[in-house]
């Protein structure tokens, strides 16, 4: 910081050497809180990860009992992970295809009756977003044989979902460029999901 | 960080520098925590045959004129997000104008009623259905009680299909007289001269079996009749270049059909007559050549040529003064030329024309309003208080009418005067039919579900009938769905195989209610002895039309095709007038006729005669929606003056034009209106043609060293793409990285590319509409979204004075010749959008790599890596990049393009624009991935022509074409080929995946040989 602030002997000679002292210190300051500011904005514009995010939802639905012990396929429930960009989250008459009659005594199966019997959905909360510059088809990872670990961790272990990766653009792009395990190849174009 | 933004304005440069330095502690501290709540919101229930994130495909029925073209409707998520035409309809083939297109804007326009209204102390105030259905039985038991039955009237915007009838039926159960069907758009004198010659009221005309088309102000390729068949066929027909018919236009002013036509008989307003006549031989070409005004060596030609090609074609529009005569010589010389049954198919005739009410039907019934003699007054979808010429009276007769219902889906002028407002579904929402070609019904169902707490009004009617003892047995249907479907050949089963492809044989219901007489008409004085200087020329504006366009804002954006004026209404005047009378182009002068008084700016326009002004219908409205306001009324002009058939005659008069003091700057998207040699657009004479086939050889140029080779390129990965390192940069690599093209992924294999035809191409501008509509283009010209500094930048249009327009793709228009100010000159029209270049001028000088050169041939815009230098645009040769100067994509800023429910429309697969960021046309990138994924999924490789652009799915001249320029398969690479084939500034060295092929003039046989 010193170096840039010394007054300049050659400046000197010009302007009044307060003056052009003034000027340096504004123009420092200036870059600075530019700098400062372009961080910031990159911040909010996405670049920044929400990884680890675990919000509590507003029925607690634990993954592990069904897909671990009653061994259901993801795909039962986000029905369209492999046909749609949308993976779909499950009409609540999906969910209460079995809970009409299953754990209805349980206090969670109640809310989820509670919000049936309202005829309201349930108010999930989001997690896994990338920014809406971003368009991320989710059959095309589905079918290319990406399991659903490889972005969303142990998913079948999560007795709360929280999100596993970052979802950042270098994360993405290692996987693009094949330097997953394992690996995988894909357009690494920015015309690929940018458009 | 918004606070910051606020806290900034008004404050000393060097305390901003102060606050920002202490802000970025808060702001980075907020940077760090977690992000705003979203909700994902599941389904209650699945909808069957429905994915998330994958579009349903409706195919339904346009309302947004009489045509009634085939619609297929985008539907994703229960919203529906683009319409384009359906291939397999009768009518428009698979083409859609920008009418059309931007009756997403009516479904989702913000001025909607969001529930029926009631006429508390003065106010329309919002009210429930149950309330609204309680209200309108009384009146109607009112109505009847005291007799006035018999006198009540029902305005009913006109369509095609079994509702006018079922709407008759239901007025004479309630003891009412037959509805008024009424289109101010559309030329009924025309309508009643082709029903009294060919025995239809629209019939197909044929433009590929003529030679010669002569047009009397027949605007057939804008609004008069169906714009998109007819502009088909003219379409199909030019693209025929030796064997194209050639087109006169004769009339007082050059409308988009006269810009393309090849002569230009330029004569007086009301003495069209004079021309048919010469064409005869009823009159001397010398006498008629006087009476008009033109050149008699120019009409001489006209005629010789006339009597030389057989068939010719001569078409007749009815809205200048005198129009019956002139009609009437038209349908003679037809028959005498044999045009009827080569060139005029009545046998394949447009139905969605028949039926529609006179104007002066409603200038009886305004009588009867005025003396109190009509007692209940029920309009639906017509807008009469706007559309009928304000000396009819019309919104003043409406106060003498006890009780006023209105059926209108959005405010207007008129529902804006009822008692009570019983919204409509919109045509997107309600089902329906329409009988457009005999013997075919084309289908009508809801693409989603209503916006807001409307009802069809269809299903009002059977709810009031079932209220009435006296009708409920007649009407036992749940609804009007099931009486349509019973009426179906099949009934449900044949409904539901009928409804994927929108069209199934049967007949709508005819309307049999007897209906009255045409009144006596408003007698045309002789144009020449009313009082002005000038004639007044008042015409449907080409997209807005009678004024049912005004609150879209995409076509209020929309350029005028002939003037490329948005957001105004302007007085065009010959620049040799305005010289004499001391104007130029954006002063503001007073427009007076005998009926009314207008301010307007000057517009300079060299398509119109000296003695001549016109002024366009459609903006100016009262009360019509927040963008409707934009512009000036011209239907205040127009004198009480009807046709023998009761049509509005709209150039009645003279006009006194006055000086107003002032200006007006002009919101248009032109630069120039000439080529200044640029050659930018290009055209050929017919006998320059070689007839086809391949490129002709041009002589050797000179090779300078370095240069780039002058060879067709399109196909070829560019010079840039050749330089282009793989493998991350490394140097010391031979991998290209995807620019290889055996590169694993396939990308440089593929050159997505497009030709546009320009012998085709008529300047219609559907596809701009199009492309607004499919990449979420913002509208930036009301208003309230110009920066309110500059005085003379403020108001409607503002932001198109300053350049700010974001049109991806715009219809540059451009005249040779007439330099002089004479009638001979000739109007190239040239669609212009990102020219996708190989060696593209933006790429180099963007600093961060936010436009760069994909191996598939586009040139890509990033926009999360722009950071909005403009250096891109700067260096643009094409000028074709749009810079977002505002947040028109962020609801709470004041040039937030999209209020709600607007922004329903906006296609999820394309990113919105933020503030800041530089955008342009993407070749409709999003569909090419869809497409790639879409293959990807059904395990196959692209199908040639499989998918294309927006603007070219929706051309109505089939001028685009697009696709992959490296695959001989795909049609693009064979009109690549084409001997007309060019790129524009192609010296420049950008090799251009855009190429478009010369237009092809025909110049008048008794011209000299076309100088080579």
């Amino acid at each position: 910081m010193n170096v840039f602030t010394k007054p300049s002997v050659s400046l000197a000679f010009n302007y009044d050497s307060r003056m052009a002292l003034r000027r340096k210190w504004l123009t420092v300051s200036g870059f600075i809180a530019i700098a400062a500011v372009a961080t910031m904005l990159s911040a909010f514009s996405g670049a920044s990860t929400s990884q680890g995010f675990s919000p509590v939802q507003p029925v607690r639905f634990p993954h592990p009992l069904h897909v671990q012990t009653l061994k259901m396929n993801c795909l039962y429930c986000h029905f369209s992970a492999n046909k749609s960009p949308d993976p779909g989250m499950p009409a609540v008459a999906t969910c209460m295809g079995c809970h009409a009659l299953v754990g209805t005594d349980k206090p969670e199966i109640k809310k989820l009756a509670a919000y049936w019997n309202k005829k309201q959905p349930v108010p999930w909360v989001r997690m896994h977003k990338v920014p809406e510059y971003v368009h991320f088809p989710h059959m095309s990872h589905v079918n290319a044989g990406v399991s659903c670990q490889t972005c969303h961790g142990p998913i079948q272990n999560m007795n709360q979902v929280y999100q596993y990766s970052s979802l950042n653009m270098g994360w993405c792009v290692s996987c693009h460029i094949g330097q997953s395990n394992p690996p995988f190849k894909a357009r690494y174009d920015c015309a690929a999901c940018h458009y | 960080m918004s606070s910051e933004e606020t806290e900034s304005k008004g404050i000393k440069r060097r305390d901003f520098l102060k606050v920002v330095g202490g802000g970025v502690a808060v702001a980075a501290s907020i940077g760090c925590e977690s992000d705003k709540i979203e909700k994902l919101i599941p389904y209650l229930v699945s909808p069957d045959n429905t994915v998330p994130g994958v579009s349903t495909y409706y195919a339904t029925t346009c309302r947004g004129c009489a045509a009634a073209c085939g619609l297929i409707a985008e539907t994703r998520d229960g919203r529906t997000t683009k319409l384009e035409g359906n291939p397999d309809h009768p009518v428009n083939r698979g083409a859609l104008c920008a009418t059309g297109q931007a009756e997403l804007q009516a479904l989702y326009n913000p001025d909607r009623y969001r529930s029926p209204m009631i006429r508390k102390n003065g106010k329309l105030v919002a009210a429930k259905w149950d309330e609204a259905f309680k209200l309108f039985s009384e009146k109607l038991g009112e109505t009847r009680s005291r007799g006035g039955a018999a006198n009540a009237v029902f305005i009913n915007q006109h369509e095609s299909g079994s509702f006018p009838a079922f709407l008759d039926q239901w007025l004479s159960d309630f003891g009412m007289p037959a509805h008024i069907s009424y289109d101010a758009g559309v030329d009924t004198e025309a309508i009643a001269a082709h029903t009294a010659a060919y025995g239809v009221a629209w019939p197909r005309f044929d433009f590929t079996a003529t030679q010669l088309i002569i047009s009397f102000g027949a605007d057939f390729l804008d609004g008069w009749g169906p714009s998109v068949p007819q502009q088909l066929d003219w379409a199909d027909a030019r693209a025929k270049l030796a064997g194209a018919p050639r087109l006169v236009f004769v009339g007082a002013r050059r409308s988009l059909t006269g810009l393309n036509a090849d002569t230009w008989i330029d004569c007086k307003p009301g003495t069209e007559i004079s021309v048919a006549r010469a064409l005869s031989g009823e009159m001397p070409v010398a006498a008629a050549a006087q009476a008009c005004g033109v050149d008699a060596s120019r009409l001489q030609a006209v005629v010789d040529e006339y009597k030389a090609a057989k068939p010719a074609l001569v078409l007749a529009g009815g809205h200048v003064a005198g129009a019956a005569q002139l009609l009437a010589a038209a349908s003679a010389l037809n028959h005498a030329n044999g045009a009827i049954g080569t060139a005029i198919r009545p046998d394949q005739a447009l139905l969605g024309y028949e039926g529609i009410a006179a104007p002066a039907q409603l200038r009886a019934a305004v009588a009867r309003m005025n003396s109190g003699g009509v007692s209940l007054l029920m309009v639906r979808g017509a807008n009469p208080a706007y559309s009928m010429p304000r000396s009819t009276g019309f919104a003043q007769a409406m106060a003498k009418v006890p009780f006023k219902v209105s059926f209108s889906s959005i405010m207007d002028d008129t529902s804006e005067l009822c008692d009570l407002v019983l919204p409509d579904h919109h045509s997107l929402e309600q089902w329906g039919d329409a009988e457009p070609v005999r013997g075919t019904l084309s289908l009508q169902q809801p693409a989603m579900d209503p916006v807001f707490d409307s009802l069809a009004t269809s299903d009002v009617l059977i709810r009031i009938a079932k209220g009435d003892p006296a009708t409920a047995a007649k009407y036992a249907m749940p609804d009007y769905r099931s009486w349509l479907i019973a009426r179906i050949p099949g009934g449900a089963e044949g409904m539901a195989a009928a409804l994927p492809k929108g069209i199934v044989a049967g007949t709508a219901l005819a309307r049999t209610a007897a209906r009255p007489a045409l009144p006596a008409i408003a007698q045309v004085p002789d144009i020449a002895t009313t009082s002005g200087d000038l004639y007044l020329y008042v015409y449907h504006h080409p997209v807005l039309r009678d004024g049912r366009g005004a609150n879209k804002p995409w076509l209020q954006e929309l350029p005028d095709p002939v003037t490329k004026l948005t957001w105004q209404t302007v007085v065009e005047m010959h620049p040799l007038t305005a010289l004499k009378m001391g104007l130029d182009n954006s002063d503001l002068v007073v427009v007076t006729t005998s009926a009314g008084k207008l301010a307007a700016p000057v517009y300079l326009y060299l398509g119109i005669r000296q003695d001549t002004i016109a002024i366009a219908t459609g903006r100016g409205h009262v009360n019509a929606g927040r963008y409707a306001k934009a512009g000036e009324n011209a239907f205040d002009l127009v004198p009480l003056a009807e046709n023998a058939a009761g049509g509005i005659a709209l150039v009645s008069t003279r006009a006194s034009v006055t000086k107003a003091g002032g200006s007006m700057l002009l919101a248009t998207t032109e630069g120039s209106a000439r080529q200044h040699l640029r050659d930018i657009a290009r055209a050929i004479p017919v006998g320059e043609l070689n007839g086809g086939g391949a490129h002709k050889a041009e002589p050797e140029e000179e090779h300078l060293e370095g240069d780039a080779s002058h060879e067709f390129l399109p196909g070829l990965r560019s010079p840039v793409a050749n330089d282009a390192q793989g493998d991350f940069g490394n140097p010391n690599s031979n991998d290209k990285g995807m620019y290889d093209p055996n590169h694993w992924s396939n990308m440089a294999k593929r050159r997505w590319a497009m030709t546009i035809d320009l012998a085709r191409c008529t300047g219609c501008a559907a596809c701009v509409t199009a492309c607004y509509a499919e990449n979420n283009i913002p509208t930036v010209g009301a208003d309230w979204q110009a920066a309110q500094i500059l005085p003379d930048r403020t108001g409607f249009g503002a932001n198109i004075t300053r350049s700010r327009e974001m049109a991806w793709i715009r219809l540059e228009r451009y005249y040779e010749g007439g330099e002089d100010g004479s009638a001979d000159f000739e109007t190239r029209f040239i669609p212009m959008m990102c020219q996708h270049c190989g060696n593209a001028p933006c790429e180099p000088v963007c600093p961060v790599y936010a436009t760069y050169h994909a191996p598939d041939g586009l040139n890509v815009q990033v926009y999360n890596r722009c950071v909005g230098t403009r250096y891109c645009s700067n260096n643009c040769p094409y000028k074709v990049r749009y810079f977002n100067w505002f947040g028109y994509g962020e609801p709470h800023r004041p040039q937030y393009a999209f209020p709600e429910p607007l922004n329903w429309q906006l296609n999820p697969d394309v990113t919105v624009r933020g503030k800041g960021v530089m955008e342009k046309c993407s070749m409709c990138v999003q569909r090419i991935r869809g497409a790639e994924h879409r293959a990807k999924l059904e395990d196959r490789p692209l199908r040639p022509d499989e998918f294309t652009t927006a603007c070219a799915e929706a051309c109505p001249s089939r001028a685009i074409t697009f696709g992959d320029a490296a695959d001989e398969s795909w049609s693009v690479t064979r009109l690549i080929k084409d001997e007309r084939a060019y790129h524009v500034f192609e010296e420049l060295n950008t090799f251009t995946a855009v190429v478009y092929l010369k237009k092809v003039n025909h110049p008048s046989p008794a011209a000299e040989p076309a100088h080579a």
